[in-house]
C-alpha cells in the first residue's frame, strides 16, 4: 500500500534574521478548496450554507467563519473555502454539501499558509502589498488576491492586532519567503514552526 | 496607474492585463454566410484608435480573474469605471 | 583644520557635534546638521570641480538640487556615487568625495586647454566634428571624448547595498516642508486627514531655516520644529523626511527615500534606499522655487553664488560663502540677501541692481552699503576663486570692484516639474516674470512659491487653505483655519536675462557648458524651438535638468528671435525629477531574485538525485541528471533516453498547466475551444487536443482528461498555462457567459509524474499493489483513473510523450517529494532512473511531436501535420481565420523530419533549407529546422522542421544552411516519426 508522508510549503524555509519584527507561523494540516457557484444557483448556494455551515455567504472580497470553517471571497461566484479540522475528508463532504449548487474543487495540497503578526507586520506589508492595508480601509474580515512582489497571494486580516494570514502557491513559497524574510529583517522575521 | 476592479476595490495596473477595444463584437462564427469571413477579420485586426473615452478590455489576472471593461480617456489616462465584462457570467 | 569660514554664531548646525570628512583625501571638519557643500565652504574649499566640456574651475553656485557645479564622487570602492550633488549630501562622520573630471589634479587640469579650442565644441560639436572616417568614431574620437568630457566614474563594481520597495497611501500629500507644505500639513493633519509629507531634506522647514523671517513671533526654523513636533504626535500624519518626489504618474507618485545616505554605510538588514509609490487622493505641490541666474562674463567662476543660496549658507549653515561680496540683483530678493550677509558681519561691497527705481523700503535694507541702480556686473574674473568684477553702471562706465564672492539673483522659477509631468506645459506669467503650472493635474494643487505666490504670508495662507480644503473633501470636522502672523516681504523683480558687451564667457547653463553663443549659433542655425534648442545645445540636459539655466536660455533665444517667452515656450518635464540609482527600480529584484522561481514539490528529491537544472520559464525544472563517470550533458541524456525506452524512466511533469473544468456545459465548451470534439469524450477517457488563437494560429495543445460527467481536467505546455487560463476565461466570461462552466488553476494541487518505458506497468503495480487493475484491457492507452490510496487521492492517466508505454500519475502536492522517490524505490529492481527535460525533449522529437520551437505563434494546424484533427462538424475558435487562403496553400512550410545523409554529421536547429546547387538567399529558402537531438536509438541525428510543401517532399535531400555555426549538412527529408510509427510500444 503506498504510504506518503505530507511535507508543507514552507517545511525547510528558515529566517536568515533575529528578532521578533515579524512571527510568521506556518498552517498545517488544513482542508483547502475553491468553490464556485453553477450558473443561476448563486441564492441556493447561499442558502445551502447558511443551513450547513452557518455561514452568512460573503459577496464581496470579504471572509466569515465559524466552526473551524472559513469561506473567503476571492472572486464573483468564487470563494476559498479552509477548514482546519485536519478532516482530510472535508472536500468530499463538502463537494456533497454543495452538489448541484457550485463546483468543489481540492487545493489542499497546493498552497502554503502563514499566519503573521507582529509589531513591524504593517511596515513589512507595504513592502510589497500595493493596497491600503490602514484599518479603515482593510478591516478585520477583509480579503485581498493580489500580487506580492511578483508572487500571486490571497491574504486576509483575522484581526486589528494586526493578524494576517496569507496563502500563496506552493512552487512560489521559497520565492516568497525571501521576499518576507528581506522585507522583515530590518525588526526581524521570527519563524514559529509550531503548527498553530 | 490604479484600476478600480468591481469585486477587488482599486488595484495597481501591473495587476492586469490589456485586451483593447470592448466595443468590438465577435461574429457568430457558428452561423456560416457570405460576410462571415470579412467580419471575422474586422473583429480580429480593425480598430479604431480614438483619442479620448475608450472602453476597453482588461483582465485582473493576479486578482479575481474577472475581465472588465474600463473606461479609459486614451489622452489623460484617466479612467472613470469598470465593470465586470459580461455580470451575467454570474448570477 | 580649523573651520576659517564658520561664522562664529547663528546657523542651525550642531557646533557641539563635529564631524570630520574628507575631500580629494585631505581631512577636514564640519558639523552635525552640514550639508557637504556647507561644510567645504566652512573649510574655505572654493574650488570643488571642473566643468564638463571646458575643465574650468568650478564652485559651489547654489544650495540644493539645483546644483550644476559641485558634483563629487561620494565614497570609495563599490559604493562610489559619481555626479553627487555636494549641496545635497548630507555631511556623516567618515565622509570621503573626490571631485572629478580633472586629470591629473583638481588645481591644475590638463584638460582645462580644451576652453581654448571652444571654438571646435560649440553647440552641435558632436555632430559636426568627427564625422569622418566612420571606423574613427569607436576607436578614437569616442574614447577621447569620453575622457575629456564627462562627469564621474562609475565604481564598475556591483552594488553592495540593498533596496525596498514600498506602497503608501494616504488622502493627502504634501510635496515638500516648507511653509507652505508645513501649514498645509498641519491644517490637515490636525482635522484628521490621512496627510503623507514628504521632504528632501533631513529637516523640515524649507525656506524657513535659510531666511530670518518670523512666524506668530518665533523665527521661522523654531517654529518649523514646533510644526514638526505637532505632526509627529498625529496618528494620521506620517513625515517623510530625505524623501524626494521624482515623478506624478498616473494616479500615484514616486519617491525615493535615503535611508542610509547618511551614513558611511547602510546599518545591518537596512536597505541604502526605498522607493515609494504613494497612492494620494490629493497632492498639495510645495515644493517652492529655484532662483535663476544671470548670464554675465565669468558668471561660473568659482565664488560666483545664487544669492538665495548665500542666505542659506549664513544663516542655515553660518557659513561664509566669501568675506568681500557683492550682490547683482534684477529684483527686491538680492537686497535681502545685502541685508542678511551685513548682519552676518561680513562686507558687503555693492549692490547691482537692473533697475533705475527701487522701493525706499527695500533702498534701506542695506544701509550705507554703495549701490549701482540701472547698472549691470559685465564679467567676474578669477581663476580658482572670484577676484574681481566690472560693473556697467547707468551710464556705461565700467568700474571694477576687488570682492572674492558676488551674490546673483536673477528672480525666481516655481518649482512645477512635478506638476507638468502627466503632460500640461507650464505657461509664462509677464506679472510674475516666471513659468507658471497653469494646468496642473485635477488632483494636484500648488501653493506658495510653487504656484508663483513669493511671500512668506501667502505662502502659509495657500497652505492653510488647501489644509482646509482637505479637509472639508475627507469628511472631517470642520475647525477655523489658523492665521500665522507673518510680515510681508517685496518680491518687485525686473527680468534680465543676459548682459551684453562680455570680455569673457559667458554661460547660460553652467552643468553642460552651455554659453550664450551657444544659444546664438543655434538660433542662427535653425534650432529655435525649445525642444530642438535643448537636443542641440544640451541646455538643461543632466543632474540638474536646467534648474537655474532652462529659462536664461530661451529667454535668450526668444529675444534673438523676436518672440516674446510666452511664443517661445519651455521644454517640457519628465520623470524622474531628480536622478535615481537603477537599484532603486530593481528593490529585492536582483541576481537569482531577478524574478519569481517555482519550484515543484519534488525539487529537493531531485537536487539529491544529482539534477542540473533549467530555466523554463518561471520554474526550474531537472534538465538531466548526471551519474558519477559520466562527463558531457548528451552522455547522461543518452543514458536516460536508453533507460527509458528499454526499462523505465521517471520525469517530473508538474509544471504543466492543468485547469479544473467543471459544470454541465464543459463538453460544448470545450468543442468550441479545441480544434477537435471533446463533448463526445468518455469519463475515464483523455483526449489529445488543439486550440488556435482567434487569427487561426495555434495557440496550445494539450490532453484533457474526463474524470466525471461534469469534471475535467485539461492540460496546458508549461510556458502557456497563464496565456491559456486567461484565454479561456475570456470565452467564457465575454463570449459565452451563457454556459455553465467553472474553471480554477490546480497547476499547484497536483505532483505529477511521467512514469515511461517498457516496465512502467510493472513499477507501478508494484508501487499501486491491488488498489488498481493496470492490465492493457482495464486501463487501455488515453485511460484515466482517479482512485484512493488509504486516504490518499491518486489520479492516473495513461499517456505518452516518449511514445514508450507510459502513465502520468498524480497525487497532492504536499505528497509530491514522497511519490517521486516512492517510484524510484518501486523501480529499483527494473532498472529504473529519473528523467529530465532533455531526455524528454530528445524523446518527443524521435517521436515527431510537436512542441514550443513548432508551435511558435507562426504556425497552424495544418502545417503541424494536425490539420485532420480540425473538425468540420462544429465551430471553433480560429476555425474561420484558419481558412484564409494563405494558410490553407499547400506551399506553406510544414513539418517534416530530417536526417544527415551523413551519419556522423551534426543538426542544428535554426538552419535554413536549401535545395542543393542554389546559392542561399532569401529568394532561395524553403524554411528551417526547428528542433534537433541526438537520438540514441537510430544513432545519428535527426530534427525536425518546416519545410515548404514538406510532405510531399519526402526522400528529396537538401542543403541544412547554418553560415553562423555549422556551415552546411546534406540533410534528406523523412517522415516526422523516427521511432515505432505505428504506435505498437505505447499501446503495450
Amino acid at each position: 500500500m503506498l504510504n506518503l508522508a505530507s511535507k508543507s510549503a514552507f517545511a525547510t524555509l528558515r529566517s536568515a534574521s533575529s528578532g521578533k519584527g515579524v512571527v510568521a507561523a506556518q498552517r498545517v494540516g488544513m482542508a483547502v478548496a475553491t468553490v464556485m457557484v453553477r450558473r443561476g444557483r448563486a441564492a441556493a448556494l447561499a442558502d445551502t450554507v447558511r443551513t450547513q455551515f452557518g455561514i452568512e455567504l460573503p459577496t464581496g472580497p470579504h471572509w466569515t467563519a465559524a466552526n473551524g470553517t472559513m469561506f473567503l471571497g476571492v472572486g464573483p461566484g468564487k470563494w476559498l473555502v479552509i477548514n482546519d479540522a485536519q478532516n482530510s475528508a472535508f472536500v468530499q463532504e463538502l463537494e456533497d454539501k454543495l452538489q448541484g449548487l457550485a463546483s468543489v474543487v481540492e487545493q489542499s495540497g497546493g498552497l502554503g499558509i502563514l499566519r503573521l503578526t507582529g509589531p513591524a507586520l504593517h511596515e513589512t506589508l507595504e513592502k510589497g502589498v500595493q493596497i491600503d492595508l490602514a484599518p479603515a480601509a482593510f478591516p478585520p474580515g477583509s480579503v485581498a488576491v493580489t500580487s506580492i512582489a511578483h508572487v500571486g497571494a490571497t491574504l486576509w486580516k483575522l484581526d486589528d492586532a494586526p493578524i494576517f494570514e496569507i496563502a500563496v502557491a506552493r512552487s512560489l513559497s521559497t520565492s516568497f519567503f525571501h521576499w518576507l524574510d528581506a522585507s522583515a529583517s530590518a525588526r526581524g522575521l521570527s519563524t514559529d514552526d509550531r503548527p498553530d | 496607474m490604479r484600476i478600480p476592479c468591481p469585486f477587488c476595490g482599486p488595484r495597481d495596473a501591473a495587476e492586469f492585463s490589456y485586451l483593447g477595444d470592448a466595443s468590438v463584437r465577435r461574429p457568430d462564427s457558428s452561423v456560416p454566410g457570405d460576410g462571415l469571413d470579412a467580419a471575422m477579420q474586422v473583429y480580429v485586426y480593425i480598430r479604431d484608435n480614438p483619442a479620448g473615452p475608450l472602453k476597453e478590455y482588461w483582465y485582473h489576472g493576479a486578482g479575481c480573474h474577472s475581465w472588465l471593461v474600463v473606461d479609459r480617456d486614451t489622452r489623460t489616462h484617466e479612467i472613470t469605471g469598470a465593470a465586470e465584462a459580461h455580470s451575467g457570467a454570474v448570477s | 583644520m580649523t573651520q576659517a569660514q564658520r561664522l562664529a554664531a547663528g546657523g542651525l548646525v550642531d557646533r557641539s557635534t563635529p564631524v570630520s570628512f574628507s575631500f580629494d583625501g585631505k581631512p577636514f571638519t564640519g558639523f552635525a546638521g552640514d550639508t557637504l557643500a556647507s561644510a567645504l565652504l566652512a573649510n574655505g574649499v572654493r574650488l570643488v570641480g571642473r566643468s564638463f566640456k571646458y575643465h574650468r574651475p568650478r564652485g559651489i553656485f547654489s544650495a540644493g538640487p539645483e546644483e550644476p557645479n559641485a558634483l563629487v564622487e561620494l565614497r570609495a570602492g563599490a559604493r562610489r556615487e559619481p555626479n553627487t550633488k555636494a549641496t545635497c549630501v548630507e555631511l556623516y562622520d567618515g565622509l570621503s568625495a573626490e571631485s572629478q573630471n580633472r586629470w591629473p589634479s583638481l588645481a591644475f587640469d590638463l584638460h582645462a586647454v580644451n576652453q581654448f579650442a571652444s571654438p571646435l565644441l560649440v553647440a552641435g560639436f558632436y555632430y559636426k566634428t568627427f564625422m569622418w572616417p566612420s571606423a574613427f568614431w569607436e576607436r578614437l574620437y569616442e574614447p577621447a571624448i569620453r575622457r575629456a568630457a564627462g562627469l564621474g566614474r562609475l565604481s564598475g563594481e556591483s552594488d553592495p547595498d540593498s533596496y525596498e520597495k514600498a506602497t503608501a497611501f494616504c488622502d493627502l500629500l504634501v510635496i515638500g516642508a516648507g511653509p507652505a507644505g508645513l501649514a498645509a500639513a498641519l491644517v490637515a493633519g490636525r482635522a484628521g486627514v490621512r496627510v503623507i509629507l514628504a521632504e528632501s531634506d533631513f529637516v523640515l522647514g524649507g525656506r524657513l531655516n535659510c531666511e530670518t523671517h518670523e512666524i506668530d513671533g518665533a523665527p521661522g526654523s523654531a517654529w518649523a520644529r514646533q510644526a514638526e513636533d505637532e505632526l509627529a504626535t498625529l496618528p494620521n500624519v506620517r513625515i517623510m523626511r530625505r524623501t524626494s518626489v521624482f515623478g506624478v504618474y498616473d494616479g500615484e507618485c514616486g519617491a525615493i527615500e535615503r535611508v542610509a545616505d547618511h551614513m558611511p554605510a547602510p546599518p545591518e538588514h537596512a536597505p541604502r534606499q526605498r522607493l515609494w509609490k504613494i497612492v494620494a487622493r490629493q497632492t498639495i505641490l510645495a515644493t517652492g522655487a529655484v532662483e535663476r541666474s544671470i548670464v554675465f562674463g565669468g558668471n561660473d567662476r568659482p565664488g560666483v553664488m545664487l544669492g538665495s543660496a548665500m542666505r542659506t549658507y549664513v544663516n542655515r549653515f553660518a557659513a561664509a560663502p566669501g568675506r568681500r561680496i557683492a550682490v547683482f540683483t534684477t529684483g527686491d530678493d538680492g537686497w535681502r540677501t545685502a541685508r542678511d550677509l551685513r548682519t552676518a558681519g561680513l562686507s558687503v561691497e555693492c549692490v547691482v541692481d537692473t533697475r533705475h527705481t527701487i522701493a525706499p523700503d527695500v533702498l534701506s535694507l542695506t544701509g550705507d552699503t554703495a549701490v549701482y541702480l540701472g547698472s549691470h556686473v559685465v564679467d567676474a574674473f578669477g581663476g580658482h576663486g572670484l577676484r574681481s568684477i566690472d560693473i556697467r553702471d547707468a551710464g556705461g562706465i565700467r568700474k571694477r570692484v576687488a570682492v572674492d564672492a558676488l551674490a546673483v539673483s536673477g528672480g525666481w522659477n516655481p518649482d512645477v516639474a512635478l506638476a507638468t509631468h502627466l503632460g500640461a506645459s507650464p505657461t509664462w506669467s509677464d506679472a510674475k516674470a516666471a513659468f507658471l503650472a497653469t494646468e496642473p493635474p485635477r488632483s494636484m494643487a500648488l501653493a506658495g512659491a510653487a504656484a508663483g505666490h513669493w511671500t512668506l504670508a501667502e505662502a502659509l495662507h495657500d497652505g492653510g487653505t488647501l489644509g482646509m480644503d482637505a479637509a472639508t473633501r475627507y469628511g472631517h470636522p470642520q475647525l477655523a483655519q489658523p492665521r500665522f502672523r507673518t510680515s510681508d516681504e517685496a518680491t518687485e523683480v525686473q527680468a534680465c536675462w543676459h548682459v551684453g558687451g562680455a570680455r569673457s564667457k559667458a554661460f547660460v547653463d553652467l552643468q553642460n557648458d552651455v554659453t550664450d553663443r551657444d544659444i546664438a549659433l543655434a538660433a542662427r542655425e535653425g534650432f529655435r524651438s525649445v525642444e530642438h534648442l535643448k537636443r542641440y545645445t544640451t541646455l538643461g540636459m543632466a543632474t540638474d535638468q536646467g534648474r537655474t539655466s532652462n529659462v536664461g536660455g530661451l529667454a535668450i533665444m526668444a529675444e534673438l528671435t523676436g518672440r516674446t517667452i510666452a511664443e517661445t515656450g519651455t521644454t517640457r518635464a519628465r520623470p524622474p525629477h531628480i536622478p535615481v540609482a537603477i537599484g532603486a527600480f530593481a528593490g529585492l529584484h536582483r541576481d537569482t531574485h531577478f524574478k519569481p522561481t517555482r519550484l515543484t514539490s519534488g525539487h529537493q528529491w531531485a537536487t539529491g538525485q544529482g539534477a542540473t537544472f533549467v530555466d523554463a520559464g518561471q520554474w526550474l525544472r531537472a534538465q538531466w541528471f548526471a551519474r558519477p563517470g559520466e562527463t558531457d550533458w548528451l552522455q547522461s541524456v543518452t543514458r536516460e533516453v536508453r533507460t527509458v525506452r528499454s526499462a523505465v524512466g521517471v520525469c517530473d511533469v508538474s509544471t504543466l498547466g492543468k485547469i479544473a473544468l467543471t459544470g454541465p456545459d464543459v463538453g460544448t465548451f470545450l468543442d468550441r475551444i479545441y480544434i477537435n470534439t471533446f463533448s463526445t469524450l468518455d469519463v475515464g477517457k483523455v483526449r489529445y487536443g488543439v486550440m488556435l488563437r482567434e487569427d487561426g494560429f495555434v495557440m496550445d495543445d494539450g490532453t484533457t482528461a474526463r474524470l466525471a460527467p461534469d469534471h475535467w481536467m485539461m492540460s496546458t505546455t508549461t510556458a502557456n498555462a497563464a496565456k491559456v487560463m486567461q484565454h479561456l476565461e475570456f470565452c467564457h466570461q465575454v463570449l459565452w457567459p451563457e454556459l455553465d462552466v467553472q474553471m480554477v488553476s490546480v497547476t499547484e494541487q497536483w505532483a505529477q509524474y511521467a512514469v515511461a518505458g517498457p516496465r512502467s506497468r510493472a513499477l507501478l503495480q508494484q508501487l499501486l499493489g491491488t488498489v488498481a487493475d493496470l492490465s492493457n484491457e482495464a486501463f487501455p492507452y488515453l485511460a484515466c483513473r482517479e482512485f484512493r490510496c488509504g486516504s490518499l487521492p491518486v489520479r492516473l492517466y495513461r499517456i505518452s510523450f516518449s511514445g514508450e508505454l507510459a502513465y502520468e500519475i498524480a497525487v497532492p502536492a504536499n505528497y509530491g517529494d514522497a511519490l517521486a522517490q516512492a517510484l524510484i524505490d518501486a523501480g529499483r529492481d527494473l532498472g529504473v532512473a529519473p528523467y529530465g527535460t532533455e531526455a524528454l525533449s530528445v524523446m518527443r522529437i524521435e517521436k515527431g511531436h510537436v512542441a514550443g520551437n513548432e508551435i511558435n505563434g507562426q504556425t497552424i494546424a495544418s502545417d503541424l501535420g494536425l490539420g485532420r484533427m480540425m473538425s468540420t462538424r462544429k465551430d471553433y475558435v480560429g476555425r474561420v481565420m484558419a481558412a484564409r487562403p494563405a494558410l490553407v496553400d499547400s506551399k506553406r512550410p510544414s513539418l517534416v523530419g530530417l536526417k544527415p545523409v551523413d551519419p556522423a554529421a551534426r543538426l542544428r536547429a535554426g538552419a535554413h533549407f536549401v535545395a542543393r546547387g542554389v546559392p542561399a538567399s532569401p529568394e532561395t529558402d524553403d524554411g528551417y529546422m526547428t528542433s534537433t537531438a541526438f537520438s540514441p536509438t537510430l544513432g545519428h541525428w535527426i530534427g525536425l522542421g518546416l519545410l515548404a510543401d514538406g510532405p510531399r517532399r519526402t526522400g528529396e535531400r537538401l542543403r541544412a544552411y547554418d553560415p553562423v555555426r555549422a556551415g552546411d549538412v546534406d540533410v534528406e527529408v523523412v517522415p516526422p516519426v523516427f521511432v515505432d510509427p505505428k504506435g505498437e510500444r505505447l499501446r503495450a
